[in-house]
C-alpha cells in the first residue's frame, strides 16, 4: 500500500512541476510588477515583494501610448475574429456537406499556406498594402490575419460539421428551409461551441502577432501591443522602465491567461477532438 | 449541389489566393529582378543572378546554420518535454482540466511580450535566473546570458521550448486518444512493463502525430522571428541571427527586394524538403500494414 | 463585448489614414528625449511659429531599430515623418533610395561653411546636400591623468606608446590598460576603422575597390587582437562591450585608457572614482602621422513624402541654428555641429575638452560612404569579431571579409 502512496505522491509532484514550469515566467512578471520601484532594482532580486504596491500599474497607463496600443490590438482582434468565421462557416459547410469540387484541395493547400512562417509573406503583402494605400489602417492587419487563420478555422469547422447527424438537415429541408436557412437556423446554432473555440484561437493569434504588425503599422498611434511594447525603451540601457514594463507585460498577458483557464475544456477539446490527421 | 457548394467556397478561396498564394508568385517574379526602390523605380530582369550570389553569401549561410541549430535543439527539447507532459496529463486525476490549461498557457501568450519578460529574467544584474543560480552555487556571478555567444542561443532556445512544448503536448494528447485501450490491456496480460508497453503499443500510434508536430514546429522554428528579434535582436555578434532576421534585414535594411525574394524562395525550398521528409516519416507502420492488406 | 463590437467597428470604419489635421504637424523620430532637450527646442520653436506643431516620436534607443522604422515608413511613401533625424551612416542609403529632398538651395553655401567639414561631407550624396548636421561625434582617447602624471608620462601619441604606457602602469584585473568597444556591432567597426586609417589603410580605395586585405588593415586587426592576448592590456570581456560597458570599466577606475565618444566626459564628473582625474586627447596615430577618428553624428533631412516640407524645414533650420544647437547641446550634453560653438564660452566652460575635440573633428573621417553601408558593416562586424575572439587569424578574417565585400559590391546594378 505504501508503494502506491509513494507513487501517487510522486505523480502529484510531477504534475506540480509541470504547472510550476508552465507558469513561473508569467508569475515572475506578476511578482515584479507588484514590487515598489526601488525594490525592482534590488541586487540580488527579492523573491516576494516586501512592500507590495500597485504603483507600477498606475504608471503603466501613463506610459504615453500604452492604452492606445491596447485599443488598437482590441480593434484588430475583434475584426479578425469575426471575419474567418463569416468566411469559414459557409465554406466548411460546402466542404463537409455539399462535397464542393476542390474543397478538399482548398483545405489542404490552405493549411500548407498558413503553416509557412509569416516572413515569407511580409514583403509582397507590404507591397500590396502600400499600393492600396492601406498602411496604418486596421484592415492592413485584419485581412492578412483573417487569411492566416481561415485554414485552421475551416479545418476545425469542417470536421465538426461532418460529425453532425445529417438527418437534422434533411428534416429541415422537408420543412421548407432553404440551404442558407438550414445553415443559419440549424447548423450554426449547433456549431456554436466549435465556432467559439475557433474564435478564441483566432483572437489569441491576432492579439499576439508581431511581424506583420511591426511592418504594416508604421505610425506610432497604430501600433499593436506586442510591437509597441517591444519599442519601449529608456534614454539609456540603464533607464529601461522595468517597473512599468513588467506591469504592462502582466496587463497584456493576463487576458489570455484568464481566457485559457476559463475556457480550457473547450479549447483543448476543440484542438484534440476529431483527431488531427496529417 | 456541387455548383452551389462552389459559391460558398469562393470568398474563402479568393482570400487565400490573394493573401497566401499570390505573395509566393510575386516572390518568384521578384527573385529574377533587380528592383529599384526609388519612388517610381522600375525593375530589371537579371535571370538567376540573385541565386548565384546567394550560393556565395557567407552571411546568409551562417544564418541558415544558426536557424538549423536553433531548430534542431529546440525541436529535440520540446519533443521530449511535450511528450512527457502529454503522457502524464493523459492519465485521469482530479483537476486534470485545470492542469492541462495551465500547461497550455505558455503557448498562448504573445511571444514578443513574453520575450520582454524573458529579457527581464535573463537580466545580468536584476534577473532572477542569474541570482537564483548564483545563490545555489551553480554559477559565477556576472554571467550575461544574452551577451555571450553560446549562452545567448541557449537562452533563446529555453524561452522557445517553454513556449512550444505545450503545442507538442496538445498534439500528442490527441494522438493518445487514438490508442485503443484494449491493446494496452493485452500487452499488460502478456506481462509487458511500462517501457515496453510505450514502445510497442503507444509509439506506433503516436508516430503520425509526432511527425505532424515535428512538421509544424520544424517549419515554425526555422522561421522564428518575434522571440529572437525582441530577446537578442540577432546578437551578440550574429550568434542568434536566424534566417528570418536575415530576410527581414535584406528587405527592410538593405532594401534588396529581388535578392531578398531569392533568399526567401531558397528558404522555402528547404522548408519544403523538411515537410516532405516529415510527411514520409508520418506514414505510420499501421498505415502501411493496412495498405498492404 | 456586445457593446464593444459596434464601437470598435465604428472606429475601424472611421479611421481614414489621412485624418483631418488641425493646423500643421511636423513629426520626427528619435530616441527618448534626454533631459527634455527636444521638448525645450520644440517649445521655443512653437512660440515663434504658433501655426506649426512639432512632435517628437520617441523610438527605441538602439539606432538600428530606428533606422528600420524610418525605412519601412519611407519605403511605403508614407508621410508620417516629415523630418528624418539620421545618423551620418544612413545618408547614402536614404538618399540613393530617393527618400530625401535635396537641401542645397535651402542652405546657402556661405552658411554651409559654418558646419564642420566632415559632417557636411557626410551629408552629401553624389554632390547634393541632403542633411543639415545637428550634433557631431568623434572618437576620443580618455586617460587617467593622475596616473600618467605620477609616472611623469605624457599621453600616448602612437598606438605603440599606448601599449608601453599601459604595460608599465596597469595591474589587472584591478586596473586594465585599455578598453574599447569590441562587441560584434557597429561600434566594433568604428574602433577597427580608426586603427586601419591611422595605419594608412582603408576599406575601399578612391575608386571604390576593396583594399581591406592589404597589410595596413591586417596590422590594425592584429593590434586589436594583440591588445588582448599578447600585451594583455585589454580584458577579454571587451568582446562583449558596447560604449556604456567600456565606459563603466573606466568610470569605476579600472582602466587607464578608454576609446569612446565625447558623451563620456559628462559621466566622469558624476563618478567619484575618477572625478577630476581624467583628461582627453586625440586618438594615437603613427610616428609620422596623427591618429584619425571616426566621425559620427546626427542631422535632419526632409522627407520627400512630407506634406509640409516648408514647415518641416523651418523646424530643422531652427534646431540646427547656432541658438538651437547650443540650447540643445547644453541640455542633452551632446556636441554641436557648428564650428563656432566648439569655442563658445558657456559650452567650453562645461566641456573643457572642446578645443581638443575641435582639432580631432577637423580631420575626422566618415565611414565608407556607400548606399550598401549596412551590409558592408555587417560583413566587417562578423569577421573582425571572429578575429578579435581568436576564432580566425587576422589575415584570414580580412581575406574572407574582402571576398564577401567584393561579391556584395559586384552584385547587379550597384548604385
Amino acid at each position: 500500500m505504501t508503494g502506491r502512496r509513494v507513487r501517487r505522491a510522486l505523480f502529484a509532484a510531477v504534475v506540480a512541476l509541470i504547472v510550476g514550469h508552465s507558469l513561473w515566467p508569467f508569475l515572475w512578471q506578476v511578482l515584479t510588477s507588484l514590487k515598489a520601484p526601488d525594490e525592482i532594482f534590488a541586487i540580488p532580486p527579492t523573491l516576494l515583494p516586501e512592500r507590495p504596491s500597485l504603483a507600477s500599474y498606475a504608471k503603466v497607463f501613463t506610459l504615453r501610448p500604452f492604452v492606445r496600443y491596447v485599443l488598437n490590438s482590441l480593434l484588430v482582434a475583434v475584426g479578425t475574429t469575426l471575419l474567418p468565421l463569416g468566411l469559414g462557416a459557409p465554406a466548411a459547410y460546402a466542404v463537409a456537406r455539399l462535397r464542393a469540387r476542390g474543397g478538399e484541395l482548398l483545405l489542404r493547400a490552405g493549411l500548407v499556406g498558413a503553416l509557412l512562417p509569416p516572413i515569407v509573406f511580409v514583403l509582397p503583402l507590404y507591397e500590396g498594402i502600400r499600393a492600396l494605400g492601406l498602411l496604418n489602417h486596421p484592415l492592413a492587419l485584419i485581412v492578412p490575419y483573417t487569411a492566416l487563420n481561415l485554414p485552421l478555422t475551416l479545418w476545425m469547422l469542417t470536421s465538426f460539421f461532418r460529425q453532425l447527424p445529417s438527418e437534422l438537415e434533411e428534416a429541415a429541408r422537408i420543412d421548407g428551409f432553404s440551404r442558407v436557412g438550414v445553415l443559419r437556423h440549424i447548423i450554426l446554432p449547433l456549431a456554436a461551441p466549435a465556432l467559439a473555440t475557433a474564435a478564441i484561437l483566432v483572437a489569441i493569434f491576432s492579439w499576439n502577432e508581431f511581424l506583420l504588425a511591426l511592418t504594416f503599422m508604421t505610425a506610432d498611434q497604430w501600433r499593436t501591443v506586442p510591437v509597441g511594447m517591444a519599442m519601449l525603451s529608456g534614454v539609456t540601457e540603464f533607464e529601461v522602465p522595468w517597473d512599468q514594463i513588467s506591469a504592462a507585460v502582466v496587463v497584456t498577458t493576463l487576458p489570455v491567461v484568464l481566457l485559457v483557464l476559463g475556457l480550457q475544456r473547450r479549447i483543448i477539446a476543440g484542438l484534440t477532438a476529431g483527431g488531427i490527421k496529417g | 449541389m456541387r455548383q452551389e457548394g462552389l459559391l460558398y467556397l469562393l470568398p474563402a478561396a479568393a482570400l487565400l489566393l490573394v493573401v497566401l498564394a499570390a505573395p509566393v508568385a510575386r516572390l518568384a517574379w521578384l527573385s529574377l529582378q533587380e528592383v529599384e526602390v526609388t519612388p517610381g523605380g522600375g525593375a530589371e530582369f537579371v535571370g538567376l543572378a540573385h541565386f548565384a550570389r546567394a550560393l556565395a553569401d557567407g552571411i546568409f549561410h551562417r544564418s541558415l546554420v544558426t536557424s538549423a541549430l536553433f531548430t534542431a535543439l529546440s525541436l529535440a527539447a520540446e519533443l521530449l518535454l511535450g511528450l512527457g507532459m502529454a503522457l502524464i496529463l493523459h492519465a485521469s486525476f482530479p483537476g486534470r482540466g485545470a492542469v492541462r490549461a495551465a500547461a497550455l498557457i505558455p503557448w498562448t501568450l504573445p511571444p514578443a511580450v513574453m520575450a520582454i519578460g524573458w529579457r527581464w529574467i535573463y537580466h545580468d544584474s536584476y534577473g532572477i535566473l542569474t541570482a537564483g543560480l548564483v545563490a545555489l552555487g551553480l554559477l559565477a556571478p556576472g554571467t550575461t546570458w544574452l551577451g555571450d555567444r553560446h549562452l545567448a542561443l541557449a537562452a533563446v532556445i529555453v524561452a522557445d521550448v517553454w513556449k512550444t512544448a505545450p503545442f507538442v503536448m496538445l498534439i500528442v494528447l490527441a494522438g493518445l486518444q487514438a490508442v485503443p485501450p484494449e491493446l494496452h490491456e493485452a500487452a499488460l496480460l502478456d506481462g509487458a512493463g511500462p517501457v515496453r508497453r510505450f514502445t510497442m503499443v503507444t509509439l506506433p500510434y503516436l508516430r503520425p502525430y509526432l511527425a505532424l508536430a515535428l512538421l509544424f514546429r520544424g517549419v515554425q522554428a526555422f522561421g522564428v522571428f518575434d522571440l529572437v528579434r525582441v530577446l537578442t535582436g540577432g546578437g551578440p555578434g550574429g550568434a542568434t541571427r536566424v534566417v528570418a532576421l536575415a530576410l527581414y534585414d535584406t528587405f527592410y535594411r538593405y532594401l534588396e527586394f529581388g535578392y531578398g525574394a531569392a533568399l526567401t524562395l531558397l528558404t522555402l525550398a528547404l522548408l519544403g524538403l523538411w515537410a516532405a521528409a516529415m510527411v514520409r516519416a508520418g506514414r505510420s507502420r499501421l498505415d502501411q500494414e493496412a495498405g498492404s492488406r | 463585448m456586445a457593446l464593444l463590437v459596434p464601437i470598435l467597428l465604428a472606429l475601424l470604419l472611421g479611421c481614414s489614414r489621412a485624418g483631418p489635421e488641425r493646423g500643421i504637424t511636423v513629426r520626427f523620430l528619435d530616441r527618448p528625449d534626454r533631459n527634455q532637450a527636444w521638448a525645450d527646442a520644440i517649445q521655443a520653436f512653437q512660440a515663434a511659429h504658433p501655426d506649426i506643431r512639432v512632435e517628437l516620436v520617441e523610438g527605441p534607443s538602439a539606432t538600428n531599430a530606428r533606422e528600420d522604422l524610418y525605412a519601412t515608413s519611407l519605403l511605403a511613401g508614407d508621410p508620417i515623418y516629415d523630418l528624418v533625424f539620421m545618423d551620418i551612416v544612413w545618408l547614402p542609403k536614404f538618399a540613393a533610395a530617393g527618400w530625401l529632398l535635396p537641401l542645397d538651395a535651402r542652405l546657402a553655401a556661405g552658411e554651409q561653411a559654418d558646419f564642420l567639414p566632415g559632417d557636411l561631407e557626410g551629408s552629401r550624396f553624389r554632390g547634393r546636400l541632403y542633411r543639415v548636421p545637428m550634433r557631431t561625434d568623434a572618437g576620443l582617447l580618455f586617460y587617467r591623468r593622475d596616473l600618467l602624471v605620477a609616472r611623469a608620462l605624457a599621453p600616448p601619441r602612437t598606438w605603440e606608446a599606448l601599449v608601453e604606457e599601459a604595460r608599465a602602469l596597469q595591474a589587472p584585473p584591478e586596473l586594465w590598460g585599455y578598453v574599447f568597444q569590441g562587441k560584434q556591432y557597429e561600434g566594433l567597426v568604428v574602433n577597427f576603422l580608426e586603427l586601419v586609417w591611422s595605419a594608412g589603410g582603408d576599406v575601399l580605395d578612391s575608386q571604390g575597390r576593396v583594399i581591406l586585405d592589404q597589410p595596413e588593415a591586417i596590422a590594425a586587426l592584429r593590434w586589436l587582437r594583440d591588445a588582448i592576448v599578447r600585451h594583455r592590456i585589454t580584458p577579454p570581456a571587451v568582446a562583449t562591450y558596447e560604449e556604456q560597458d567600456s565606459a563603466n570599466v573606466f568610470l569605476q577606475g579600472r582602466s587607464l585608457f578608454l576609446r569612446n565618444w565625447p558623451y563620456v566626459w559628462a559621466l566622469t564628473a558624476e563618478s567619484p572614482r575618477v572625478r577630476g582625474r581624467v583628461a582627453i586627447t586625440a586618438l594615437p596615430g603613427r610616428a609620422d602621422a596623427v591618429g584619425i577618428s571616426a566621425l559620427g553624428g546626427w542631422g535632419f533631412g526632409v522627407s520627400r513624402f512630407s506634406r509640409h516640407p516648408e514647415a518641416a524645414w523651418a523646424f530643422a533650420r531652427y534646431a540646427t541654428s547656432a541658438e538651437g544647437q547650443k540650447r540643445y547641446a547644453l541640455r542633452a550634453g551632446t556636441v554641436p555641429a557648428r564650428r563656432a560653438l566648439l569655442h563658445d564660452a558657456e559650452l567650453v566652460a562645461r566641456n573643457p575638452h572642446y578645443p581638443v575635440l575641435a582639432k580631432v573633428l577637423e580631420r575626422a573621417r566618415p565611414r565608407p560612404v556607400h548606399p550598401k553601408y549596412a551590409q558592408i558593416s555587417d560583413i566587417l562586424q562578423h569577421h573582425v569579431s571572429a578575429a578579435l575572439v581568436g576564432r580566425t587569424e587576422p589575415q584570414d578574417a580580412l581575406r574572407a571579409a574582402a571576398r564577401e565585400l567584393r561579391t556584395l559590391l559586384a552584385s547587379p546594378r550597384t548604385p
